[in-house]
């Protein structure tokens, strides 16, 4: 039964895989002979500072957008379980900015953070003139509020799923023992919520593992290399510097990376087969 | 008891089953012959052809392959378009793959290099030999970008496109100052208009090569070609007092606020840079020629009435560069691919001397305010109603001794990287023109 | 506070179901989700509205002093130039290629994910770590593996081409998601499968498809925005325009030193138009599969 998944995987996934194994043991421009050359690439690549750089740019925007982010899709998507009037409404325009593609959402935002003729100038607010895009921290921040905004409807709306699950009577019991709102929160929701939030942040930080087409259209890693992330650092290396060997020890690289994420998360999930109904 | 085993037969039926639904899915959308393998093009003897998309240049390319298979229509070519960004991506893996077209579009230089290093690239230098014609027609400066190691790689074609200082004559009257004729009157000049909350230079920084073009004027004034030629091919030639000075003078002008507020978040390529000129809230800026064509349809009637100035970037005071120097795009480079077949081949340069840059493309050129590298236009240049500006441009490339390629295009791609790169840093203040210098001199003159 | 029950009449519901959906108070007087939920509306919506108008402006217009203000000449030439860039044709493109890499994505996976869960042995737990190390492959590391791959299968330039790599990379993060929602379903109801005579196959189908709704739900949609989206398999993969998918129209208004920002505005709208509908169209089918929990 698992094998036509594995049919796909393994042919074109895994041995592009391999064969970028293989490509970090040469040293190739793309265009001419591809020359095996050993460790070179590897050597180049592990002495390059550009490439620890890289790693710490890549967590950062990591952490900072899965602290961001799953907050926010919690009471939003605890807000959009309920009853107010207007949930619906609401709720589809919520879910435009999760159908626009990562260039138009780019291409959006750097017109709108235009000190001169974006949103400073339009809503009249100075303050909002500043060097967006142009100042390392700032460039950072920005880039994390937009994958918030891109990405924050789809995880308000596995979580509003998540909530809805959530029996009431688990609610009733605890009201009966006296408990508050906030305790109820803290005690109920978010236990019951466990493998949704572990779903959730799973897609969040393996997705940001592999982010690029924002990053690229938005900053090209910049200004200089402050949102460098590693898969961008991959393709100016391969694409631009036309230096494939190093490209693909970076890609082997963020391969191991996204491996151990994956089996770190795996850990906390659990393996644990029992159901979460238990005690409703 | 393993669950799994009875069925794994049919479970192997059913796994052949569904990507074949797939497969039929695409098959009924792909409609049409699917040209795949071979040398990227499938027409006969006539070869293909891949270049930029988009105004102002796509209809003229695509005018001029379609006047070619008008009169030759047994070696039609096939042409393709890509947009800017996606055409780099794709040249380079049809390269790397063995499906390159039979006439690559390209920026010569470093990048032209690399192919010719790959073997890729046919060597033109006897064919220009045997057509004089050929060659004679086009702006001698324009082959220096086309030439690898003394051969000759690539026909120069399209226009030329250096870099002009514009200035908004308006702010320049309200404000009641002259046009700068030296760096120092530049340096004068920076106070006042910030003084008056007008921006002195407006500038794209977000795109890099926008600061590049600033760094290149500075090194052909300050050392002449010798010194903006040097930085590529001498080892250490960056710790140089004079490159050094060139890199101090970049963040002098910085820290003068000499650039727009926010520069670093401005690109290019959305105009916004240009706007800043042309909606007066800057007052100067340094752009490629073809900067004109784009205030002319996007400014309104900045440009008819008269608003736009333009210069040569001026002298700096003890420099040693040739003022008439300039720096830019020398022209565009088409190449032919060496994995194409000789009767493609044949086609190709049939292609080079009967179609590109016939009178009737240059016209095309002219009319979107470039001027393309044929000699002898003048009475068309003056003929069109841009006829300041083009000749203008005109005058720079023909009486400029040095006409320099722009680093970025005429290092190999991945020292032209590190220069951005770094470029970037220093317009942001946060690096020292040493620490430049050390990291440009580990990439260049190898 | 009341505790009587008002049925939820905006959603479908299944009769006899624990009442679900968080705590009644919670709902009635959740402020901080409530503040939080207006904001967001006011952040989502003022790009969208700048989205919109400018797409109605003029390329010459275009910095016009408010960007926020809408254009003084409304125009219509940029979605004239949109159609006239035969946007029906990169349409139906994306659209066979999305349907035709996700549903037999959606569908391996989710055959993937129940042996998975439901089998024992090696073979399955070692496919399972590969499905995991999948996960972090990325994209633009193996485009030129993928390249050859598809040259030498005589695929170049074909949906096909598309359509195979997407499959392939939709299905580590399916079969993770999928395989944790099965998880979820208690033994008893297997075991009540298995006694009363089903096989495997009967089982996968008529009791773990259902049961896991919300989870295929989730999948489906996630793959299908990421493969309708995706720019660089069909930037690298194919060539002629006849093959293009919408992505690849947002890149052709940008020219060589200038990007038409009106017009690929345009684009993007037309390219949202769609789902949008589809979204408005089918929200209640969509909600009510992902919140179809366990009846108890």
């Amino acid at each position: 039964m698992v094998l036509p998944a594995l049919l796909f995987f393994v042919a074109f996934g895994v041995i592009p895989l391999l064969g970028v194994l293989g490509l970090s043991f040469t040293t190739w421009d793309g265009i001419g002979a591809i020359h095996p050359s050993g460790l070179t690439s590897w050597r180049e690549t592990l002495k390059d500072p550009a490439l620890p750089h890289a790693l710490w740019v890549t967590f950062l925007i990591m952490a900072l957008s899965w602290a961001f982010q799953t907050p926010m899709s919690l009471l939003l998507g605890v807000f959009l379980a309920g009853r107010q009037k207007y949930r619906a409404a609401l709720a589809v325009v919520y879910f435009v900015p999760l159908l626009l593609s990562s260039a138009a959402i780019a291409i959006t935002y750097k017109a709108l953070l235009d000190p001169n003729f974006g949103l400073s100038s339009g809503l009249g607010i100075g303050f909002l003139a500043q060097d967006w895009l142009g100042r390392g921290r700032l460039a950072i921040g920005v880039l994390i509020f937009i994958v918030s905004w891109q990405y924050i409807p789809f995880h308000s709306l596995i979580y509003q799923a998540g909530v809805r699950q959530i029996p009431t009577s688990m609610y009733e019991a605890a009201q009966l023992d006296g408990a508050g709102r906030i305790r109820q929160f803290f005690s109920i929701t978010l236990p019951q919520l466990k493998y949704t939030i572990i779903t959730s942040s799973t897609l969040m930080v393996v997705g940001s593992l592999t982010f690029f087409d924002l990053i690229w259209v938005l900053t090209a890693g910049g200004p200089a290399d402050a949102t460098r992330v590693l898969a961008v650092q991959m393709y100016i290396k391969g694409f631009q510097g036309n230096q494939m060997g190093p490209a693909s020890a970076i890609a082997v690289i963020l391969v191991l990376v996204g491996l151990g994420l994956a089996l770190l998360l795996r850990r906390i999930g659990g393996d644990a087969r029992e159901s979460q109904m238990e005690g409703a | 008891m393993d669950p799994m085993t009875t069925s794994r037969r049919t479970f192997l039926k059913f796994a052949v089953g569904v990507p074949l639904t797939g497969a039929a899915l695409a098959a009924c959308g792909s409609s049409g012959p699917s040209q795949a393998g071979g040398t990227g093009g499938t027409s006969g003897s006539g070869g293909t052809y891949w270049y930029l998309s988009g105004p102002p240049g796509e209809k003229i390319r695509t005018d001029t392959v379609n006047r070619f298979n008008k009169a030759n229509p047994d070696t039609k070519i096939k042409a393709t378009t890509f947009q800017n960004d996606a055409y780099k991506a794709k040249i380079k893996t049809a390269i790397g793959a063995g499906q390159a077209p039979t006439i690559i579009w390209g920026w010569g230089g470093g990048g032209l290099r690399s192919y010719v290093q790959a073997g890729q690239v046919e060597d033109l230098t006897s064919w220009f030999a045997d057509n004089p014609d050929v060659k004679d027609r086009l702006f001698p400066s324009s082959f220096g970008a086309a030439t690898v190691d003394g051969k000759i790689y690539a026909m120069p074609a399209e226009t030329v496109q250096p870099i002009v200082l514009y200035y908004n004559k308006k702010l320049f009257d309200q404000v009641g100052v002259q046009p700068p004729q030296t760096y120092g009157d530049i340096m004068d000049l920076v106070p006042k208009f910030n003084a008056q909350g007008i921006a002195p230079f407006s500038l794209g920084g977000q795109s890099r090569w926008t600061n590049m073009m600033w760094l290149e004027f500075f090194f052909l004034r300050l050392g002449g070609s010798e010194l903006f030629q040097k930085v590529m091919t001498q080892k250490g030639a960056w710790s140089d007092p004079q490159s050094l000075k060139g890199l101090q003078m970049a963040q002098d002008l910085v820290k003068a606020n000499g650039f727009v507020k926010g520069f670093s978040s401005i690109t290019a390529d959305s105009n916004a840079d240009q706007a800043l000129l042309f909606r007066g809230k800057a007052a100067m800026m340094l752009h490629g020629s073809w900067s004109y064509g784009i205030q002319v349809s996007q400014g309104g009637k900045f440009v008819p009435e008269g608003n736009l100035g333009w210069m040569n970037f001026p002298p700096i005071d003890g420099g040693t560069g040739d003022p008439a120097d300039t720096v830019g795009n020398p022209g565009q480079y088409l190449s032919i691919s060496s994995k194409a077949s000789a009767a493609e081949k044949e086609t190709a340069k049939k292609f080079f001397k009967t179609a590109v840059l016939s009178p009737e493309e240059n016209k095309e050129w002219i009319d979107t305010g470039q001027v393309p590298i044929s000699k002898g236009t003048e009475s068309q240049l003056n003929a069109s109603k841009d006829k300041d500006f083009l000749n203008f441009v005109y005058g720079i490339a023909s009486k400029a001794k040095n006409f320099g390629q722009s680093w970025d295009q005429a290092l190999p791609p991945a020292a032209a990287e590190t220069l951005l790169d770094n470029i970037s840093k220093l317009f942001q203040l946060n690096i020292t023109p040493q620490q430049f210098a050390d990291n440009l001199n580990k990439v260049t003159g190898q | 506070m009341a505790t009587t029950l008002t049925p939820d009449t905006d959603e479908a519901t299944a009769p006899h179901r624990v009442h679900t959906g968080g705590p009644r108070n919670l709902r009635q007087w959740n402020w901080p989700g409530g503040l939080a939920g207006w904001l967001w509306f006011g952040i989502v919506i003022i790009p969208i509205y700048w989205i919109v108008i400018t797409s109605f402006k003029t390329s010459a217009n275009y910095f016009d002093a408010n960007p926020l203000k809408p254009p003084t000449d409304l125009t219509f030439e940029n979605y004239k130039l949109v159609i006239q860039e035969h946007f029906i044709r990169y349409f139906v493109n994306s659209l066979v290629v999305t349907l035709g890499a996700v549903v037999p994505a959606v569908l391996a996976s989710f055959m993937a994910a129940y042996a998975i869960v439901r089998g024992r042995g090696r073979f399955l737990w070692s496919c399972n770590a590969l499905f995991l190390a999948g996960l972090a492959i990325p994209l633009q590391a193996t485009i030129i593996p993928i390249y050859l791959i598809i040259i030498r299968l005589k695929l170049y330039d074909t949906l096909l081409a598309i359509i195979l790599p997407s499959i392939a990379f939709a299905i580590p993060l399916s079969v993770l998601v999928l395989s944790n929602f099965i998880r979820d379903v208690p033994n008893e109801l297997f075991e009540s499968m298995r006694v009363d005579g089903a096989n495997e196959w009967k089982t996968l189908w008529n009791l773990a498809f259902p049961l896991s709704r919300p989870a295929l739900v989730t999948v489906t949609i996630y793959n299908g925005l990421i493969i309708w989206n995706g720019f660089l398999l069909p930037l690298v993969l194919t060539q002629s325009p006849e093959r293009r998918t919408l992505p690849l129209a947002l890149a052709a208004f940008q020219g060589q030193y200038t990007v038409n920002v009106p017009a690929v505005l345009a684009s993007v709208v037309l390219t949202t138009l769609p789902i949008l509908t589809l979204y408005v169209v089918g929200r209640r089918q969509l909600l009510s599969g992902l919140t179809a929990g366990f009846g108890k």
